[in-house]
């Protein structure tokens, strides 16, 4: 089920996933936001990915960090100094 | 970029006794800590071992940071020492290759078709999304194969772009790229059969 607009809506949803992480050359870029502006279905399958991609960064990245961890990698690199005087 | 072409032998004859050396390791690196701790928990799958691979990870970039061209990208510099280490101690245990295997014929649209198929407003497919626990999407990414799962992380979670990523893991662009498009469409898969599992939606 993708939209069916012709090889506009192709194009822009082949490249999709570069274009919402930055990757695409200017030109490529300027095609693919001049369709979703004029684009409905393209659109709504642009920002339901940038949604996902959003949700991993925000879901992924708050792990507590052991609260010793830090003193004992410190303490490594004070035996790794010691023993390389 | 600087992180390339340096031996493990030079980064090791590098004598990290210097002071100077030592407050900028302390003031540049460190505090990129918390955020290696997170990727190697998604990488290892354990505190344990998150814990070993971020020890070692740091220590390997001591004995290798005289030779970090400063001002150059050390984020990615550590990123390629963590996802080495984690290559190297890990797989190498368990004697195997990075594995990319994985789903090859997922359905491009497949979670959007079945989310957007029972919407009634515009936001209600990604409310769903939102509403899975964040252990649940963290397990996700972490059951996923482990070349999709680096890539996945690197690129959505720390926010490096495909040519940092590349240089990361050591492949082409174009590996990124398709290890970055399976990785996301089986982790949508797997995030539907969660939303699934945790009654956030029922059957089609």
């Amino acid at each position: 089920m993708i939209p069916d607009c012709g090889p506009e809506c192709e194009e822009a949803l082949r490249e999709i996933e570069r274009f919402l992480d930055g990757e695409l050359e200017p030109g490529l870029r300027a095609v693919v936001a001049s369709h979703l502006s004029s684009c409905t279905p393209c659109t709504e399958r642009a920002e339901f990915r940038r949604h996902v991609k959003e949700l991993i960064a925000s879901k992924c990245s708050k792990d507590a960090m052991p609260n010793d961890l830090l003193a004992r990698v410190k303490s490594l690199l004070d035996i790794e100094g010691a023993s390389s005087t | 970029m600087s992180m390339a072409g340096r031996t493990e032998a030079e980064a090791a004859a590098a004598a990290p006794d210097d002071p100077v050396l030592r407050e900028r390791f302390e003031r540049e690196a460190m505090p990129l800590m918390p955020n290696l701790y997170s990727a190697a928990l998604r990488l290892t799958r354990n505190p344990t071992d998150a814990e070993d691979l971020v020890q070692e990870t740091f220590l390997r970039a001591y004995r290798g940071f005289a030779s970090f061209e400063e001002g150059t990208n050390l984020r990615a510099w550590l990123y390629r020492i963590l996802t080495n280490s984690f290559i190297n101690s890990y797989r190498k245990k368990q004697r195997q290759p990075v594995t990319v295997e994985g789903p090859d014929d997922v359905d491009e649209w497949y979670l959007f078709d079945r989310l957007g198929a029972r919407h009634v407003e515009d936001s209600a497919e990604t409310e769903v999304l939102d509403r899975i626990p964040d252990a649940d999407v963290k397990r996700a990414l972490e059951d996923l194969p482990e070349g999709f799962r680096m890539a996945v992380l690197l690129a959505d979670v720390e926010g490096f772009s495909y040519k940092e990523i590349a240089e990361i893991l050591e492949v082409p662009i174009g590996t990124v790229m398709s290890r970055l498009h399976r990785g996301r469409r089986a982790l949508e898969r797997a995030l539907y059969d969660t939303a699934k599992e945790r009654g956030l939606i029922s059957d089609p």
